[in-house]
């Protein structure tokens, strides 16, 4: 397990670093001179010398690249151009109602999906399978915005049952609970279809597996045989297959944010990129990246954890 | 030489369109596919107006009403001349990007499967680049060279590479495993002539029903990176931007959203169902 573990970290830590170096590397191309922006719109020559000279501007590329590696240890991911805000501070205020919504979504889709797929591999061919079946495909083939709109013209401004603008405070409020649930309506709800498909594959392929005809066999029920034997082992393909969808939510996420204005990670990268916020749009790539990289690995091990033979090979 | 190709190939897969057809759902797919490609290589001809043409007498018109059968957005521009026009640079901007994307992954693919020295580097870079989801790629992108279509297609292209690679890799593992590729090279034939006769034609279908499957979600991703305002500027009619300036209007004239919005979802949906109907009638046994 522990090597298992260290295996799978030696392979993301190349990536990180590549992420680190891509992000350098992007504010180096970028028309935009960082001691001006730290400096303010009314610095002078000399402040933006010194400026200049404290950040390390004058030195060659890769010792800019080791300090630039250790403001960021120390939490330091520069300024915004737009409002001289650190970009660490606007980071820290939206990463927190991002995971919130990430996992008001994931809270009902993800065992919604499993049941759906579940119940449709059990009853293979039949009408209930179909329906599932093109759910899936269906939720798989809408643009998450098309959700979102819907739901914000019906639920929101026609029937006016909930709130469809930004976050109204945290979720164990009932304002907050109000207000997250149309934006984690739409982002679970394209999440369904992909968690349905693989776990009706995955549960097919198990129910035709020899301990699945054994555990029938030796007189077993059939929620037994379901839920013991063959939802269980279907499970190891199913946390992989979501961890590799992580990717498709963050999609769906930064979409999901700009329809309804949550103040997420994504919507401040799109609105940095959109402002020309070098820095800003920096600091987000560079923190979506680890986010992603650090989900994947966790993912890698959960799957060492429920399937022994990964450990041992 | 193309005789020959045609040789190898055509016995593979006897009646593919025979027994697509025969499910209703694949059927009514491949002719809405095709009956969308044909409205957007004809958009110039099918157009009603001018797609840019603005009509200040008649902005944010209803459907059905007037003289606009798809009613006018909010400039007054004509929905259909617009979706007819956006649905070409849509799809253009995914055939663009699978195609980039496609060529260097199959490339990169075969490349690890015939040359085994270099496997594991090329799938450790796969790897890599498989660790950032599209969406990504699409912000990095369009912050180094500023939003457009052309970050989009760069983005989805780079995105389409490892999926493809290793596709295209796993299948030319097997198709090198068989004895006909034993018997070519015991005649002498070249890496050259055996990769472009033998191992290209029996790779064709996997990568087929991938593509197809594939270009479902480029579409999805670029349409959805242009409603963030990072892929097709105003005024270029594309579906993701158009339902994007469509929000504005949510709530007077939900249609300007609405409309784009929809035909997305039928496009994809319909390579969706493709994809899926032509990897059963391909290889039952296939699955990707």
């Amino acid at each position: 397990m522990l090597r298992h573990a260290v295996q799978r970290l030696m392979l993301a830590v190349p990536v990180m670093f590549g992420v680190l170096l891509v992000g350098f590397l992007l504010m180096q191309v970028v028309p935009t001179d960082p001691a001006i922006v730290r400096a303010g719109p009314n610095a002078s020559a000399e402040v933006i010398a010194q400026i200049r000279t404290d950040l390390g501007l004058d030195e060659p590329l890769y010792v800019q690249f080791a300090l630039y590696l250790w403001r960021l240890a120390q939490g330091d991911l520069g300024v915004s151009i737009i409002n001289n805000v650190p970009v660490a501070h606007e980071l820290a205020s939206t990463i927190g109602p991002t995971l919130e919504l990430m996992f008001a979504s994931l809270i009902w889709s993800i065992p919604l999906g499993i049941a759906m797929g579940t119940v449709g591999a059990y009853l293979r061919g039949s009408l209930i399978d179909r329906i599932v079946m093109a759910f899936s495909v269906a939720g798989v083939s809408v643009p998450v915005f098309f959700l979102g709109l819907v739901l914000i013209w019906f639920v929101g401004f026609q029937w006016q049952w909930l709130p469809f603008t930004g976050r109204e405070g945290p979720l164990w409020t009932w304002q907050g609970l109000r207000a997250v649930i149309l934006p984690a309506i739409t982002l679970g709800g394209v999440f369904v279809g992909p968690v349905a498909r693989m776990t009706r594959t995955a549960v097919l392929d198990v129910l035709g597996a020899d301990h699945v005809r054994t555990a029938r066999a030796k007189g077993l029920s059939e929620r037994l045989v379901v839920t013991r034997h063959a939802l269980r082992n279907a499970m190891v393909p199913v946390v992989t297959l979501i961890g590799l969808q992580i990717g498709f939510l963050l999609g769906g996420a930064v979409v999901t944010e700009t329809v309804f204005s949550w103040p997420g990670v994504g919507r401040l990268a799109v609105g940095a990129i959109l402002s020309s916020d070098f820095p800003m749009a920096q600091g987000t790539i560079i923190v979506l990246s680890m986010g992603f990289i650090l989900v994947n690995l966790t993912v890698d091990l959960l799957y060492g954890v429920l399937d022994p033979r990964v450990r041992a090979s | 030489m193309s005789t020959t190709v045609t040789e190898i190939t055509a016995p593979a897969r006897p009646g593919t369109l025979k027994i697509l057809l025969r499910e209703p759902a694949a059927a009514v797919s491949l002719a809405v596919v095709v009956l969308v490609i044909l409205a957007a290589l004809l958009a110039p001809w099918l157009a009603p107006h001018d797609p840019f043409e603005t009509d200040l007498m008649a902005v944010m018109q209803p459907p059905g009403e007037g003289a606009y059968l798809l009613g006018t957005d909010g400039q007054g521009r004509d929905m259909l001349s617009r979706m007819l026009f956006g649905l070409r640079v849509t799809l253009a901007m995914g055939a663009l990007s699978l195609g980039i994307g496609g060529v260097i992954g199959v490339a990169m693919g075969f490349a690890a499967a015939y040359y085994r020295r270099i496997d594991g580097l090329l799938m450790r870079l796969a790897d890599i680049m498989l660790s950032f989801p599209a969406i990504l790629f699409g912000l990095a992108i369009a912050a180094i060279f500023g939003p457009g279509v052309t970050a989009v297609v760069i983005a989805l292209a780079v995105a389409t590479v490892p999926l493809m690679a290793r596709i295209s890799r796993s299948t030319a593992l097997v198709v090198l495993g068989q004895d006909y590729i034993e018997a070519a090279r015991a005649q002498g034939m070249g890496d050259a002539r055996l990769i472009w006769r033998h191992l290209m034609p029996n790779c064709a279908s996997p990568i087929l029903v991938f593509s197809t499957l594939r270009f479902g979600q480029v579409i999805l991703l670029g349409s959805a990176l242009s409603f963030l305002g990072l892929g097709a500027q105003p005024p270029i009619a594309e579906l993701g931007a158009m339902a994007a300036q469509g929000r504005t209007f949510l709530f007077f004239a939900p249609h300007i959203s609405v409309i784009p919005a929809i035909g997305i979802f039928v496009v994809v949906l319909a390579f969706n169902v493709l994809g899926d109907a032509l990897r059963d009638a391909l290889d039952p046994r296939l699955r990707i």
